[in-house]
């Protein structure tokens, strides 16, 4: 997909990357995508600058060293390098000394930070941080010794495509959302500038990511952890409301709980019946990622996602029965009249409304590219069974959602 | 318990941050007046001129006279200031007065010499006036008089205070003031801002002059120049009428004379001259007059200078209003201070709602906050969790609300803010917080939160009661707070919009120095200057500041805007920086005055209350 001069051959690049004298530009790793990334990268043995931000009064260290602490304690800061700077400026927020000292040492950049919203509202600040900061990463990246672009981006810059979405960069016109929209425009807005550079580019795009397919670990509670957190949240609210007797809310509800603890929670959940939730656990990403990014040398676009989408009736039914709820269930949108709805499905639908889309799925994501090389590595996605569903929850609840007591 | 042989600093500290709003002169939550204080009304017998005492004992400013053993021993330790001040301003004053009483005991025990004041002539003739109760200049009772809520103020000993009973023997003072040559203040409660109720000679306090007649032929109340806000508007509901009032504490003719009374009812009730059908004055010299006598020097008219006031006022006859029993309160949230401002103004032209009042963030989280930690909390959720940093609050009958509910997407309508009222320690707690902040929408969070169909949840999360509310304080309160909040008024917006009592809660944290300007309302961009500049002024000078409030008014073509900057009057320090960003200020509005039209500093108007709004306004 590159053309023009292209700055390093696939020799240079690989004979660098092997000898593990390639230095990286690391973004976005106060994110949770990110922060893994760098873990990967510093135990792989790749001298790594990290991009990052200050923030609520910690420096751009701080935040580092604590997420990739609280990863892996053992963690070896040798080959580390934060530096502090901000892509909402057009010299990333960096004086020109050091801009130039880092144009000059870095060999390859993986952009992962974006803005991860999807609401309307915040539009502007959306296309500020996933379109212009890009053209500043790419403008410091044109003037720097890099030779390949690594973008994260997502399987939903297919849009409101329904069925195959190829693993390519094609023209798309309707989204659910401005993320999907915006990097979608980032897409090409990197092609673009790469081919001009002669800088390779591979995109990446993840479907779904949830935490640790082993441990649990998320630094994220939102996606698909959202509208189970949700759940969690009405049973225990109503059965604690109720313990104490200080309002019939449950019964206006219709909730009722058995003597054994277990929530009857009368929810129709609106999710079309052969479709789900594409979802990949973040070992896969990063196992993935680094895979592709080892093989595919040329640059290419590549889906990281799961074979095995997850019914929305599955989900349910992993959260009734981990957390002993009754009563819930998924219905196809058109059995679900808005009329017929009680308070609770109103509710609910209310407060989960931006993943709708999310859970009535009609994209299928062609990874044949992917694959192929998965394959020769050994990765594959791990189904979302209940065993994971269920290490991933009781982590979610060991880290109380995500909000130290 | 122990006699005391000195007031110990912390007791003295306590008693050195008293407000000074006069809040425990008036019974605003039926716990009863301070019971020596509402037999003898001197400042110096209400919990207000106690703490004076103490922090002027504690200091060695005056001596133990013998005014001060009868305030100190008068007081029963009942109780009542620590709940009135705590509600307001979050101290307990209880300990000062136990430490008062303590001292003077271990004074009386060790056998110490009460100070005796002589009287001089001045006061004889005062004492021959009003009665040997009523005139004092014992340094007991004068500290009372020496301060003000201006926190910048030096605090000035006057040389007597004197308490007439009716207007004959206030003509009569003021006459022989004038032939002595002695300067004279009159005071109200003192509430007022510069050192206004400050002199050298003698201040007459009007509070025994307390009578309140209705004429509601006449659509008028005829009052005493003691009667306050709360005690005329209580009169005059309980007859089916409403005033237009502000502080509750503050003498209704004081307020009309001194800032022309403005409140957010301002918006249907107009300013100034608006409130008032006619008022009895005398003037420096001892005449009488009536302002609607032809031959009256007019006090209708305004000019831009710093003018003394006509006289001391004797009478007011203020206008009454109508009210109609389905008003309630309604809030509107909104996310910029842009899109409030076009709401209560286009609200406000089209005759939409009485009482109209564009609130900050601080103002909304403090009024409805029992305490002041719990105040900060609710503030970083309204703003930044439900986004409204915003809300414009209205009073309006079903027909007002209505319309309002047609024109925006969102509104907290009483019920819910009733609610929300009883059950803000909640609001933080139960993790809902992360689950309205995981909501990602279109729209902002506030309007999912308060939808109709989501109320049952917040509810639910909020569990309202008096008891959780009362949760919020300390242990010993809680009886009280639940027995507080089970009165309905006391979570209705009407009522309180009325009463004004939690508007002093906009200082618990920090004294507050407050800016008011009138502002052409259609101009935005002078709104967002004047705004940013106080804000930079603020922050150069780092201090503490916010947006106040912003009234419409006249079908919102002009406005009042209040900008508050927060200070530790305690802190010398802190006075400094006020002082000088007083320096940068003054010329800042002056310049923003002269260039536009309608921008009118307040400090202007101050003593010309009276006159037609439409002569600042307009002018
Ligand atoms: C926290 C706070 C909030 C406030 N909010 C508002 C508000 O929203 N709206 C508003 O209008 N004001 C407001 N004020 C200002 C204050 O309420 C007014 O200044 C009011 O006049 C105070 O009443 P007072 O009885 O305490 O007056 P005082 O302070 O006793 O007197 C005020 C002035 O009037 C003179 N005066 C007193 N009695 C008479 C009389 N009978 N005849 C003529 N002159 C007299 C005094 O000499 C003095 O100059 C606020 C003040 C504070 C401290
Ligand atoms: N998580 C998923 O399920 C998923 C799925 C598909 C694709 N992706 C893609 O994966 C990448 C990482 O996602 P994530 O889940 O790790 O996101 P995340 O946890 O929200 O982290 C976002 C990262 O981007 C940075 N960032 C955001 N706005 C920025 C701005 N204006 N300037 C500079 N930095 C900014 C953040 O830095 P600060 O901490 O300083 O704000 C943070 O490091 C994104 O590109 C996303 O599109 C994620
Ligand atoms: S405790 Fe003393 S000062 Fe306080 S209200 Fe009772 S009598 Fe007055």
């Amino acid at each position: 997909m590159n053309g023009g001069h292209i700055r390093a051959t696939i020799g240079d690049i690989s004979g660098k990357r092997q000898s593990k004298s390639t230095r990286i530009l690391l973004t976005g790793a106060t994110g949770f995508l990110g922060i893994h990334l760098a873990q990967l990268f510093i135990k792989k043995g790749y001298t790594l600058f990290i991009l990052a931000r200050p923030m609520d009064e910690c420096s751009p260290e701080e935040r580092v060293y604590k997420l990739l602490d609280w990863l892996d304690p053992d963690w070896n800061q040798s080959r580390v390098h934060i530096v502090s700077g901000d892509l909402n400026c057009s010299d990333i927020g960096l004086c020109p000394a050091d801009y130039h000292q880092l144009a000059s040492s870095v060999d390859e950049i993986i952009h992962c930070a974006s803005d991860t919203s999807f609401s309307e509202r915040k539009r502007p600040q959306i296309e500020k941080a996933n379109v212009e900061n890009l053209h500043h990463l790419l403008d410091f990246a044109a003037n720097s010794r890099c030779c390949f672009f690594h973008f994260i981006s997502t399987a939903y810059v297919a849009g409101k495509r329904r069925g195959s979405c190829p693993e390519a960069l094609v023209e798309t016109q309707t989204f659910f959302n401005v993320y999907e929209e915006t990097k979608y425009r980032a897409e090409k807005t990197a092609a673009k500038r790469c081919r001009e550079e002669g800088m390779r580019l591979n995109i990446y795009r993840p479907s779904i990511v949830y935490g640790n397919s082993c441990t649990g670990k998320t630094l994220r509670f939102n996606a698909m952890y959202y509208p189970v957190k949700m759940l969690v949240f009405l049973k225990n609210l109503y059965h604690k409301n109720t313990e104490e007797q200080t309002s019939d809310g449950a019964e206006k509800m219709g909730i009722s709980f058995a003597p054994d603890g277990t929530a009857h929670m009368p929810i129709r959940i609106e999710a079309a019946a052969s479709r789900g939730i594409n979802v990949i656990p973040v070992d896969f990403f990063t196992a993935a990622f680094f895979a592709i990014m080892e093989s595919a040398i040329d640059g290419d676009v590549f889906h990281i996602t799961n074979d095995k989408i997850t019914p929305v009736s599955e989900i349910i039914n992993y959260t009734q029965r981990y957390f002993h709820i009754k009563g819930i269930q998924a219905v196809r949108p058109e059995d679900f009249p808005s009329e017929s709805r009680n308070s609770l499905e109103i509710l609910f639908g209310r407060y989960t409304q931006i993943y709708r889309p999310y859970m009535k799925d009609e994209r299928i994501f062609d990874n044949g590219k992917a694959t192929a090389i998965l394959k020769a590595t050994g990765i594959s996605c791990p189904v979302f069974d209940y065993r994971i569903f269920s290490t991933c929850m009781q982590y979610a609840e060991a880290a109380n959602w995500g909000n130290p007591a | 318990m122990n006699p005391l042989d000195h007031i110990p600093e912390e007791i003295r500290l306590t008693a050195a941050r008293c407000r000074h709003y006069a809040m425990c002169k008036i019974d605003y939550l039926d716990t009863g007046l301070c019971p020596p204080a509402k037999k003898t009304p001197y400042v110096g017998y209400f919990p207000q001129g106690r703490m004076d005492l103490c922090d002027a004992l504690a200091k060695g400013l005056i001596p133990v006279t013998e005014a001060a053993v009868d305030i100190i021993s008068s007081c029963t330790l009942c109780g009542s200031c620590d709940r009135q001040c705590h509600f307001v301003t979050g101290m307990r004053p209880m300990p000062v007065m136990q430490a008062l009483k303590a001292f003077l005991s271990d004074f009386q025990k060790k056998g110490k010499k009460v100070a005796v004041i002589a009287e001089d002539k001045p006061l004889k003739t005062l004492k021959g006036i009003v009665g040997e109760k009523w005139a004092t200049n014992d340094p007991a009772h004068l500290i009372a008089y020496a301060n003000d809520p201006f926190p910048l103020a030096e605090r000035q000993m006057p040389g007597y205070v004197v308490l007439p009973g009716n207007a004959d023997e206030l003509v009569e003072i003021v006459r022989y003031a004038d032939r002595s040559h002695i300067p004279i203040v009159a005071r109200g409660n003192g509430g007022s801002v510069f050192g206004f109720v400050f002199t050298r000679g003698i201040v007459i306090d009007v509070n025994r002059m307390k009578k309140i007649q209705l004429d509601p032929d006449n659509w008028s109340a005829v009052i005493e120049p003691g009667v306050t806000s709360f005690e005329l508007q209580k009169a005059v509901t309980q007859q089916g009428y409403r005033v237009n009032t502000a502080e509750p504490a503050a003498t209704v003719c004081a307020n009309i004379v001194c800032t022309g009374l403005f409140s957010t009812w301002a918006n249907a009730y107009g300013v100034g001259a608006d409130h008032i059908v006619d008022m009895t004055f005398v003037d420096r010299h001892g005449t009488v007059f009536r302002i609607n006598d032809k031959n009256a020097p007019n006090v209708f008219g305004f000019e831009q200078a710093v003018l003394p006031s006509p006289g001391i006022c004797t009478e007011a006859r203020v206008r009454m209003h109508p009210v109609t029993d389905d008003e309630e309160g309604i809030l509107v949230p909104f996310t910029s201070l842009a899109d409030a401002l076009f709401f209560a103004r286009d609200i406000s032209r089209r005759r939409i709602g009485l009482a109209v009042g564009i609130l900050g963030g601080h103002y909304l989280s403090t009024f409805i906050s029992p305490t002041e930690s719990l105040a900060e909390k609710t503030r970083d959720i309204f703003s930044g969790i439900l986004e409204m940093t915003h809300v414009v609050s209205v009073i309006g009958d079903k027909y007002a609300r209505n319309s309002i509910k047609q024109m925006v997407p969102c509104v907290i309508e009483s019920n819910t803010l009733k609610m929300l009222m009883l059950g803000l320690p909640r609001l933080a707690g139960s993790g809902w917080t992360d689950i309205v902040t995981g909501l990602e929408s279109d729209r902002p969070a506030y309007e999912a939160v308060f939808s109709e169909e989501m109320l049952p949840l917040l509810e639910q999360v909020l569990a309202p009661s008096p008891e959780t509310l009362a949760a919020a304080v300390d242990e010993e309160l809680r009886k009280f707070y639940t027995k507080l909040y089970s009165r309905p008024h006391m979570t209705d917006m009407v009522w309180l919009a009325m009463f004004r009592i939690v508007s002093a809660r906009m200082s618990r944290h920090k004294h507050m120095f407050a800016f008011l300007i009138y502002v052409p309302l259609d101009r935005v961009d002078v709104i967002h200057d004047l705004i940013a500049s106080f804000a930079d002024i603020a922050e150069t000078h780092t201090i503490d500041h916010d947006l106040g409030f912003i009234t419409p008014i006249d079908f919102g073509k002009r406005g009042i805007l209040e900008y508050d900057y927060y200070i530790d009057h305690t802190d010398s320090r802190e006075s400094e920086k006020i002082q000088q960003a007083m320096k940068d200020i003054e010329p800042m509005i002056d310049k923003l005055s002269a260039a536009t039209k309608g921008v009118k500093f307040l400090k202007y108007i101050f003593s010309q209350g009276c006159a037609r709004k439409e002569n600042f306004l307009y002018t």
